[in-house]
Protein backbone atom coordinates (compact mmCIF):
# COMPACT_ATOMS: atom_id res chain seq x y z
CA UNK A 1 0.00 0.00 0.00
CA UNK A 2 1.35 3.45 -1.14
CA UNK A 3 1.35 6.19 1.37
CA UNK A 4 -0.96 8.72 1.14
CA UNK A 5 1.40 11.51 0.41
CA UNK A 6 2.39 9.67 -2.50
CA UNK A 7 -0.94 8.88 -3.84
CA UNK A 8 -2.22 12.76 -3.55
CA UNK A 9 1.72 13.59 -5.29
CA UNK A 10 0.82 11.00 -8.23
CA UNK A 11 -2.02 11.71 -9.03
CA UNK A 12 -1.48 15.87 -9.20
CA UNK A 13 1.69 14.93 -11.52
CA UNK A 14 -0.52 12.31 -13.71
CA UNK A 15 -3.13 15.57 -13.78
CA UNK A 16 -0.19 18.21 -14.61
CA UNK A 17 0.60 16.20 -17.42
CA UNK A 18 -2.38 14.82 -19.47
CA UNK A 19 -3.99 18.67 -18.96
CA UNK A 20 -0.70 20.21 -20.33
CA UNK A 21 -1.19 17.53 -22.96
CA UNK A 22 -4.66 18.46 -23.83
CA UNK A 23 -4.02 22.18 -23.91
CA UNK A 24 -0.99 21.82 -25.89
CA UNK A 25 -2.74 19.83 -28.62
CA UNK A 26 -6.04 22.14 -28.80
CA UNK A 27 -3.52 25.22 -29.03
CA UNK A 28 -1.72 23.80 -31.84
CA UNK A 29 -4.92 22.97 -34.09
CA UNK A 30 -6.82 26.08 -33.11
CA UNK A 31 -7.00 27.70 -35.83
CA UNK A 32 -8.12 24.71 -37.98
CA UNK A 33 -10.54 24.43 -35.99
CA UNK A 34 -11.94 27.93 -36.36
CA UNK A 35 -11.49 27.85 -40.00
CA UNK A 36 -13.84 24.79 -39.88
CA UNK A 37 -16.28 26.38 -37.90
CA UNK A 38 -16.31 29.25 -40.21
CA UNK A 39 -16.63 27.73 -42.75
CA UNK A 40 -19.06 25.78 -41.55
CA UNK A 41 -21.80 28.79 -40.50
CA UNK A 42 -20.67 30.05 -43.99
CA UNK A 43 -22.03 26.88 -45.75
CA UNK A 44 -25.11 26.85 -43.36
CA UNK A 45 -26.17 29.99 -44.74
CA UNK A 46 -24.92 29.48 -48.63
CA UNK A 47 -27.47 25.88 -48.19
CA UNK A 48 -30.38 27.96 -46.78
CA UNK A 49 -30.35 30.08 -49.60
CA UNK A 50 -30.59 27.12 -51.49
CA UNK A 51 -26.66 27.06 -53.49
CA UNK A 52 -25.61 24.09 -55.80
CA UNK A 53 -23.69 21.74 -53.39
CA UNK A 54 -21.07 21.82 -55.92
CA UNK A 55 -20.19 24.70 -54.80
CA UNK A 56 -19.99 24.36 -51.19
CA UNK A 57 -17.42 20.99 -51.70
CA UNK A 58 -14.56 22.37 -49.70
CA UNK A 59 -13.60 25.40 -47.47
CA UNK A 60 -12.25 27.36 -49.86
CA UNK A 61 -14.55 27.09 -52.49
CA UNK A 62 -17.38 27.55 -49.86
CA UNK A 63 -15.39 30.85 -49.00
CA UNK A 64 -14.80 31.91 -52.69
CA UNK A 65 -18.83 31.84 -53.52
CA UNK A 66 -19.86 33.56 -50.76
CA UNK A 67 -17.69 36.63 -51.32
CA UNK A 68 -19.08 36.23 -54.77
CA UNK A 69 -22.53 36.36 -53.80
CA UNK A 70 -23.24 37.47 -50.39
CA UNK A 71 -24.01 40.81 -49.58
CA UNK A 72 -23.69 40.83 -46.09
CA UNK A 73 -25.12 43.40 -43.66
CA UNK A 74 -26.43 44.69 -40.60
CA UNK A 75 -29.80 45.93 -39.91
CA UNK A 76 -31.46 47.65 -36.23
CA UNK A 77 -34.83 46.39 -34.99
CA UNK A 78 -35.95 49.78 -37.05
CA UNK A 79 -34.66 47.97 -40.43
CA UNK A 80 -32.30 51.20 -40.97
CA UNK A 81 -28.63 49.59 -42.08
CA UNK A 82 -25.74 49.67 -39.61
CA UNK A 83 -22.32 49.41 -39.45
CA UNK A 84 -21.11 46.20 -37.35
CA UNK A 85 -18.31 43.82 -37.38
CA UNK A 86 -20.62 40.84 -38.67
CA UNK A 87 -18.01 38.05 -37.56
CA UNK A 88 -18.19 38.55 -34.13
CA UNK A 89 -21.95 39.50 -33.51
CA UNK A 90 -23.61 36.90 -31.18
CA UNK A 91 -26.74 35.53 -32.75
CA UNK A 92 -28.42 34.22 -29.62
CA UNK A 93 -27.84 37.01 -26.94
CA UNK A 94 -27.64 40.19 -29.25
CA UNK A 95 -30.80 42.14 -30.37
CA UNK A 96 -29.93 45.61 -31.57
CA UNK A 97 -27.28 44.69 -34.19
CA UNK A 98 -29.07 41.91 -36.64
CA UNK A 99 -26.88 40.45 -39.17
CA UNK A 100 -28.45 39.86 -42.87
CA UNK A 101 -27.50 37.93 -45.75
CA UNK A 102 -28.45 38.86 -49.25
CA UNK A 103 -28.26 36.45 -52.04
CA UNK A 104 -27.68 39.31 -55.34
CA UNK A 105 -27.32 37.47 -58.62
CA UNK A 106 -26.37 40.01 -60.81
CA UNK A 107 -27.66 42.85 -58.45
CA UNK A 108 -30.83 41.15 -58.38
CA UNK A 109 -32.17 40.17 -54.79
CA UNK A 110 -32.65 35.98 -54.93
CA UNK A 111 -33.07 34.97 -50.89
CA UNK A 112 -32.52 37.21 -47.71
CA UNK A 113 -30.73 34.69 -45.09
CA UNK A 114 -31.31 35.38 -41.26
CA UNK A 115 -29.86 33.98 -38.39
CA UNK A 116 -31.85 32.24 -35.79
CA UNK A 117 -31.03 30.96 -32.47
CA UNK A 118 -32.98 29.58 -29.19
CA UNK A 119 -33.04 27.22 -26.66
CA UNK A 120 -34.05 23.49 -27.68
CA UNK A 121 -33.69 20.58 -24.87
CA UNK A 122 -30.23 21.33 -23.87
CA UNK A 123 -28.95 23.33 -25.86
CA UNK A 124 -29.18 26.37 -28.13
CA UNK A 125 -29.72 25.61 -31.63
CA UNK A 126 -28.33 27.83 -33.94
CA UNK A 127 -29.03 28.29 -37.90
CA UNK A 128 -30.34 29.92 -40.69
CA UNK A 129 -33.74 30.69 -42.49
CA UNK A 130 -33.66 31.76 -45.60
CA UNK A 131 -36.72 33.64 -47.29
CA UNK A 132 -37.52 34.65 -51.34
CA UNK A 133 -37.49 37.98 -52.20
CA UNK A 134 -41.11 38.35 -51.47
CA UNK A 135 -40.38 38.10 -47.69
CA UNK A 136 -43.22 35.48 -47.03
CA UNK A 137 -42.37 32.22 -48.67
CA UNK A 138 -39.43 29.80 -47.28
CA UNK A 139 -36.54 29.29 -49.58
CA UNK A 140 -34.73 26.98 -46.99
CA UNK A 141 -33.58 26.31 -43.66
CA UNK A 142 -30.80 24.87 -42.13
CA UNK A 143 -29.29 24.31 -38.74
CA UNK A 144 -25.57 23.79 -38.13
CA UNK A 145 -25.41 23.61 -34.29
CA UNK A 146 -27.01 22.16 -31.50
CA UNK A 147 -26.75 19.58 -29.02
CA UNK A 148 -30.02 18.26 -28.69
CA UNK A 149 -30.37 14.15 -28.61
CA UNK A 150 -29.05 12.09 -31.80
CA UNK A 151 -31.75 10.66 -33.58
CA UNK A 152 -34.73 12.57 -31.58
CA UNK A 153 -34.35 16.59 -31.28
CA UNK A 154 -30.96 16.32 -33.23
CA UNK A 155 -33.04 15.14 -35.84
CA UNK A 156 -33.71 19.14 -36.63
CA UNK A 157 -30.43 19.38 -38.64
CA UNK A 158 -31.77 16.50 -41.20
CA UNK A 159 -33.20 17.15 -44.57
CA UNK A 160 -36.37 15.35 -43.87
CA UNK A 161 -37.13 18.08 -40.94
CA UNK A 162 -35.81 21.02 -42.96
CA UNK A 163 -37.39 20.04 -46.21
CA UNK A 164 -41.16 20.12 -44.79
CA UNK A 165 -40.20 23.91 -44.94
CA UNK A 166 -40.41 24.18 -48.36
CA UNK A 167 -42.95 21.73 -49.57
CA UNK A 168 -46.28 22.31 -49.13
CA UNK A 169 -48.35 20.27 -50.71
CA UNK A 170 -51.54 22.27 -52.62
CA UNK A 171 -54.28 20.45 -54.04
CA UNK A 172 -55.73 22.37 -57.31
CA UNK A 173 -59.38 22.28 -58.34
CA UNK A 174 -58.32 19.09 -59.90
CA UNK A 175 -57.25 17.53 -56.93
CA UNK A 176 -53.11 17.42 -58.38
CA UNK A 177 -50.80 18.12 -55.28
CA UNK A 178 -48.04 20.62 -55.87
CA UNK A 179 -45.29 21.65 -53.57
CA UNK A 180 -44.92 25.28 -52.48
CA UNK A 181 -42.82 26.80 -49.53
CA UNK A 182 -44.03 27.71 -46.39
CA UNK A 183 -45.60 31.32 -45.51
CA UNK A 184 -44.29 33.25 -42.70
CA UNK A 185 -46.84 36.11 -43.35
CA UNK A 186 -50.40 35.58 -43.32
CA UNK A 187 -52.67 37.14 -45.89
CA UNK A 188 -52.74 40.51 -44.20
CA UNK A 189 -49.28 40.43 -44.37
CA UNK A 190 -48.53 40.03 -40.77
CA UNK A 191 -45.36 38.33 -39.57
CA UNK A 192 -46.79 35.11 -37.95
CA UNK A 193 -43.80 32.47 -38.42
CA UNK A 194 -44.20 28.90 -38.75
CA UNK A 195 -45.51 26.49 -35.87
CA UNK A 196 -43.52 23.16 -35.54
CA UNK A 197 -46.72 20.56 -34.89
CA UNK A 198 -46.80 17.94 -32.65
CA UNK A 199 -48.12 14.57 -34.45
CA UNK A 200 -47.96 16.36 -37.81
CA UNK A 201 -49.61 18.49 -39.85
CA UNK A 202 -52.86 18.44 -40.68
CA UNK A 203 -53.84 19.44 -44.21
CA UNK A 204 -57.60 18.54 -44.01
CA UNK A 205 -58.98 21.86 -45.66
CA UNK A 206 -60.59 23.35 -42.41
CA UNK A 207 -56.93 24.18 -40.95
CA UNK A 208 -56.69 27.26 -42.20
CA UNK A 209 -53.21 27.40 -40.73
CA UNK A 210 -51.54 24.52 -42.29
CA UNK A 211 -49.14 26.58 -44.53
CA UNK A 212 -47.81 28.45 -41.66
CA UNK A 213 -47.33 24.75 -40.16
CA UNK A 214 -44.53 22.02 -40.44
CA UNK A 215 -44.34 18.43 -38.91
CA UNK A 216 -42.86 18.00 -35.69
CA UNK A 217 -40.28 15.35 -34.93
CA UNK A 218 -41.60 12.56 -32.32
CA UNK A 219 -39.67 11.97 -29.36
CA UNK A 220 -39.11 15.69 -29.20
CA UNK A 221 -41.58 17.73 -28.32
CA UNK A 222 -39.54 20.10 -26.32
CA UNK A 223 -37.22 21.21 -29.18
CA UNK A 224 -39.56 21.64 -31.65
CA UNK A 225 -41.34 24.15 -29.45
CA UNK A 226 -38.11 25.67 -28.78
CA UNK A 227 -37.76 26.00 -32.49
CA UNK A 228 -41.48 27.59 -32.84
CA UNK A 229 -40.39 30.13 -30.39
CA UNK A 230 -37.38 31.51 -31.42
CA UNK A 231 -38.33 31.36 -35.11
CA UNK A 232 -41.18 33.96 -34.21
CA UNK A 233 -39.16 36.00 -31.92
CA UNK A 234 -36.35 36.15 -34.08
CA UNK A 235 -38.39 36.54 -37.74
CA UNK A 236 -40.03 39.46 -35.66
CA UNK A 237 -36.86 41.46 -34.90
CA UNK A 238 -36.52 41.66 -38.70
CA UNK A 239 -40.06 42.82 -39.25
CA UNK A 240 -39.41 45.90 -40.11
CA UNK A 241 -36.21 45.61 -42.82
CA UNK A 242 -38.19 42.57 -44.02
CA UNK A 243 -41.44 44.82 -44.69
CA UNK A 244 -39.21 47.64 -46.61
CA UNK A 245 -37.53 44.87 -48.68
CA UNK A 246 -40.71 44.14 -50.09
CA UNK A 247 -41.80 46.97 -50.27
CA UNK A 248 -38.46 48.88 -52.31
CA UNK A 249 -37.09 45.51 -53.06
CA UNK A 250 -34.14 46.68 -50.92
CA UNK A 251 -32.71 47.99 -47.75
CA UNK B 1 11.12 -10.18 -26.11
CA UNK B 2 10.56 -11.30 -30.05
CA UNK B 3 7.65 -9.54 -31.25
CA UNK B 4 5.96 -12.22 -33.26
CA UNK B 5 6.45 -15.43 -31.86
CA UNK B 6 3.59 -17.50 -30.79
CA UNK B 7 2.38 -15.81 -27.59
CA UNK B 8 2.28 -11.72 -29.52
CA UNK B 9 0.20 -13.99 -32.47
CA UNK B 10 -2.15 -15.36 -29.90
CA UNK B 11 -2.62 -11.78 -28.28
CA UNK B 12 -3.68 -10.37 -31.71
CA UNK B 13 -5.63 -13.10 -33.09
CA UNK B 14 -7.85 -13.84 -29.96
CA UNK B 15 -9.62 -10.73 -29.59
CA UNK B 16 -10.35 -10.38 -33.66
CA UNK B 17 -11.94 -14.41 -33.44
CA UNK B 18 -12.35 -16.28 -30.88
CA UNK B 19 -12.41 -13.21 -28.08
CA UNK B 20 -13.86 -11.16 -29.75
CA UNK B 21 -14.88 -7.76 -27.50
CA UNK B 22 -18.33 -7.28 -29.22
CA UNK B 23 -19.02 -11.10 -30.03
CA UNK B 24 -18.23 -12.82 -27.39
CA UNK B 25 -17.63 -10.49 -24.22
CA UNK B 26 -20.42 -8.38 -25.62
CA UNK B 27 -18.44 -4.83 -24.73
CA UNK B 28 -19.12 -2.07 -26.64
CA UNK B 29 -22.37 -2.50 -27.90
CA UNK B 30 -24.09 1.26 -27.46
CA UNK B 31 -21.34 2.62 -29.77
CA UNK B 32 -21.89 -0.58 -31.96
CA UNK B 33 -24.89 0.15 -32.38
CA UNK B 34 -24.69 3.92 -32.61
CA UNK B 35 -22.09 4.43 -35.33
CA UNK B 36 -23.11 1.42 -37.93
CA UNK B 37 -25.42 3.54 -40.27
CA UNK B 38 -22.83 4.43 -42.48
CA UNK B 39 -19.30 2.54 -43.18
CA UNK B 40 -17.33 5.77 -43.60
CA UNK B 41 -18.12 6.35 -39.84
CA UNK B 42 -17.51 3.25 -38.71
CA UNK B 43 -14.38 3.29 -40.53
CA UNK B 44 -12.95 6.31 -38.20
CA UNK B 45 -14.80 5.69 -35.36
CA UNK B 46 -12.69 1.82 -35.38
CA UNK B 47 -9.51 4.08 -35.97
CA UNK B 48 -10.78 6.36 -33.23
CA UNK B 49 -10.68 3.51 -30.78
CA UNK B 50 -7.61 1.84 -32.44
CA UNK B 51 -5.63 4.78 -31.34
CA UNK B 52 -7.12 5.14 -28.17
CA UNK B 53 -6.46 1.29 -27.07
CA UNK B 54 -3.23 1.62 -27.85
CA UNK B 55 -2.16 4.75 -26.71
CA UNK B 56 -4.17 4.23 -23.34
CA UNK B 57 -3.06 0.17 -22.89
CA UNK B 58 1.23 1.26 -23.53
CA UNK B 59 0.79 4.67 -21.17
CA UNK B 60 -0.89 2.67 -18.41
CA UNK B 61 1.60 -0.40 -18.71
CA UNK B 62 4.39 1.89 -18.95
CA UNK B 63 3.33 3.51 -15.41
CA UNK B 64 1.00 0.28 -14.55
CA UNK B 65 3.92 -0.34 -11.07
CA UNK B 66 3.58 3.16 -10.20
CA UNK B 67 0.03 3.37 -10.32
CA UNK B 68 -1.55 3.79 -6.60
CA UNK B 69 -3.51 0.64 -6.21
CA UNK B 70 -6.76 3.06 -4.39
CA UNK B 71 -6.61 5.06 -7.07
CA UNK B 72 -5.93 3.54 -10.23
CA UNK B 73 -9.45 3.58 -11.63
CA UNK B 74 -8.99 7.30 -11.30
CA UNK B 75 -5.92 7.14 -13.41
CA UNK B 76 -6.87 4.85 -15.69
CA UNK B 77 -9.92 7.06 -16.54
CA UNK B 78 -8.11 9.83 -16.65
CA UNK B 79 -5.48 8.91 -19.31
CA UNK B 80 -8.36 7.37 -21.49
CA UNK B 81 -10.89 10.67 -20.62
CA UNK B 82 -7.74 12.33 -22.27
CA UNK B 83 -6.75 10.91 -25.15
CA UNK B 84 -10.55 10.55 -26.39
CA UNK B 85 -10.35 14.08 -26.17
CA UNK B 86 -7.45 14.73 -28.32
CA UNK B 87 -9.12 12.54 -30.84
CA UNK B 88 -12.03 14.45 -30.28
CA UNK B 89 -9.88 17.80 -31.05
CA UNK B 90 -8.24 16.61 -33.90
CA UNK B 91 -11.42 15.27 -35.88
CA UNK B 92 -12.47 19.01 -35.36
CA UNK B 93 -9.39 20.46 -36.94
CA UNK B 94 -8.80 17.81 -39.83
CA UNK B 95 -12.18 15.64 -40.68
CA UNK B 96 -15.02 18.28 -39.62
CA UNK B 97 -17.75 16.42 -41.42
CA UNK B 98 -17.18 13.43 -39.62
CA UNK B 99 -17.06 14.87 -36.25
CA UNK B 100 -20.24 16.29 -36.87
CA UNK B 101 -21.88 13.13 -38.02
CA UNK B 102 -20.30 11.05 -35.27
CA UNK B 103 -20.78 13.97 -32.83
CA UNK B 104 -21.53 12.86 -28.78
CA UNK B 105 -20.26 9.48 -29.78
CA UNK B 106 -16.34 10.03 -30.45
CA UNK B 107 -16.53 11.48 -26.85
CA UNK B 108 -18.52 8.27 -25.53
CA UNK B 109 -15.24 5.93 -26.14
CA UNK B 110 -14.41 6.98 -22.88
CA UNK B 111 -17.07 4.75 -21.45
CA UNK B 112 -16.37 2.01 -23.86
CA UNK B 113 -16.24 -0.98 -22.15
CA UNK B 114 -13.36 -2.60 -24.14
CA UNK B 115 -10.82 0.54 -23.52
CA UNK B 116 -11.34 0.31 -19.38
CA UNK B 117 -11.64 -3.67 -19.54
CA UNK B 118 -8.36 -4.12 -21.51
CA UNK B 119 -6.86 -1.24 -19.41
CA UNK B 120 -7.58 -3.14 -16.10
CA UNK B 121 -6.95 -6.57 -17.20
CA UNK B 122 -4.21 -6.44 -19.69
CA UNK B 123 -2.59 -3.29 -19.40
CA UNK B 124 -1.41 -3.34 -16.03
CA UNK B 125 -0.55 -6.93 -15.78
CA UNK B 126 1.79 -6.33 -18.76
CA UNK B 127 4.64 -4.81 -20.20
CA UNK B 128 4.00 -2.14 -22.99
CA UNK B 129 4.74 -4.34 -26.04
CA UNK B 130 1.98 -6.59 -25.05
CA UNK B 131 -0.13 -4.17 -24.27
CA UNK B 132 0.53 -2.86 -27.74
CA UNK B 133 -0.65 -5.91 -29.62
CA UNK B 134 -3.19 -5.89 -27.54
CA UNK B 135 -4.85 -2.91 -28.56
CA UNK B 136 -4.46 -3.62 -31.93
CA UNK B 137 -5.92 -7.02 -31.57
CA UNK B 138 -8.86 -5.56 -29.58
CA UNK B 139 -9.05 -2.78 -31.93
CA UNK B 140 -9.40 -4.75 -34.73
CA UNK B 141 -11.81 -7.44 -33.27
CA UNK B 142 -13.71 -4.45 -32.45
CA UNK B 143 -13.54 -2.67 -36.04
CA UNK B 144 -14.32 -6.25 -37.81
CA UNK B 145 -17.79 -6.31 -36.28
CA UNK B 146 -18.79 -2.55 -36.55
CA UNK B 147 -17.30 -2.40 -40.35
CA UNK B 148 -19.14 -5.70 -41.03
CA UNK B 149 -22.83 -4.07 -39.57
CA UNK B 150 -22.12 -0.96 -41.02
CA UNK B 151 -21.59 -2.28 -44.34
CA UNK B 152 -24.87 -4.44 -44.38
CA UNK B 153 -26.63 -1.61 -42.83
CA UNK B 154 -25.92 0.97 -45.42
CA UNK B 155 -26.14 -1.66 -48.71
CA UNK B 156 -29.54 -2.68 -47.57
CA UNK B 157 -30.90 0.51 -45.46
CA UNK B 158 -29.89 3.12 -47.24
CA UNK B 159 -28.63 1.49 -50.91
CA UNK B 160 -25.16 3.11 -50.96
CA UNK B 161 -21.27 2.19 -49.73
CA UNK B 162 -19.41 5.24 -48.24
CA UNK B 163 -15.92 5.59 -47.48
CA UNK B 164 -14.13 7.98 -45.74
CA UNK B 165 -12.49 11.28 -47.20
CA UNK B 166 -11.77 14.42 -45.82
CA UNK B 167 -15.32 15.57 -46.20
CA UNK B 168 -19.07 13.82 -46.59
CA UNK B 169 -17.97 10.85 -47.60
CA UNK B 170 -16.83 8.94 -50.80
CA UNK B 171 -19.73 7.08 -52.12
CA UNK B 172 -17.92 4.27 -53.56
CA UNK B 173 -21.31 2.49 -54.90
CA UNK B 174 -25.14 3.30 -55.59
CA UNK B 175 -27.88 0.80 -55.85
CA UNK B 176 -28.68 1.75 -59.75
CA UNK B 177 -31.85 3.76 -60.33
CA UNK B 178 -33.10 0.68 -62.44
CA UNK B 179 -32.99 -1.72 -59.64
CA UNK B 180 -35.97 0.55 -57.71
CA UNK B 181 -37.88 0.72 -61.39
CA UNK B 182 -37.70 -3.00 -60.90
CA UNK B 183 -39.23 -2.90 -57.85
CA UNK B 184 -36.22 -2.92 -55.16
CA UNK B 185 -36.90 -1.39 -51.59
CA UNK B 186 -34.39 -0.22 -49.34
CA UNK B 187 -35.03 -1.72 -45.60
CA UNK B 188 -35.61 1.04 -44.20
CA UNK B 189 -35.97 -1.09 -40.68
CA UNK B 190 -32.04 -1.00 -40.86
CA UNK B 191 -31.15 2.60 -40.74
CA UNK B 192 -33.30 2.37 -37.54
CA UNK B 193 -31.55 0.94 -34.16
CA UNK B 194 -33.74 -1.98 -34.09
CA UNK B 195 -31.88 -3.04 -37.22
CA UNK B 196 -28.67 -2.42 -36.09
CA UNK B 197 -29.84 -4.98 -33.10
CA UNK B 198 -30.82 -7.42 -35.75
CA UNK B 199 -27.93 -7.09 -38.01
CA UNK B 200 -25.47 -7.53 -34.60
CA UNK B 201 -27.46 -10.71 -33.73
CA UNK B 202 -26.85 -12.06 -36.66
CA UNK B 203 -23.27 -10.93 -36.99
CA UNK B 204 -22.42 -12.03 -33.33
CA UNK B 205 -24.18 -15.79 -34.52
CA UNK B 206 -22.29 -16.25 -37.14
CA UNK B 207 -18.66 -15.35 -35.70
CA UNK B 208 -19.28 -17.42 -32.60
CA UNK B 209 -20.73 -20.22 -35.32
CA UNK B 210 -17.32 -19.76 -36.70
CA UNK B 211 -15.18 -19.71 -33.50
CA UNK B 212 -16.32 -22.66 -32.56
CA UNK B 213 -17.78 -20.95 -29.21
CA UNK B 214 -19.70 -22.93 -27.08
CA UNK B 215 -21.96 -20.79 -24.39
CA UNK B 216 -21.48 -22.20 -20.78
CA UNK B 217 -24.32 -24.05 -19.61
Amino acid sequence: MHSNNYTLGFVFIVTIILGSMLSFTKDSIKDLQEENLKADVQKTILRSLNFDENLLLSNELIEQTFKSYIDAKCVNIEGEVVECAIEEIDIEKNVDVLPIYIRKDNNEIKGIALPVAGKGLWSTIFGYIALNPDTESVLGIQFYKHGETPGLGGEVEKKWFTDNFINHPLKDASGSISYVPKKIRNTSGKIVSIKVVKGGVDYSDTNMESIHQVDGISGATVTADGVTDFLLEDLLRYEKTLDKIRDYGTI
Amino acid sequence: MELFNSESKKIISDPINVNNPISLQVLGICSALAVTIRLDQAIIMTLAVIFVLCSSNVILSLIRNYIPNRVRIVIMLSVIASLVSVVDELLKAYLYDMSKQLSVFVGLIITNCIIMGRAEAFALKNGPSKAFLDGIGNGFGYGLIIIIVSFFRELFGAGTITLPDGGAGYVLWRIPESWYAAGYENVGLLVLSPGAFIILGLVIWVQREMAGVEEDA
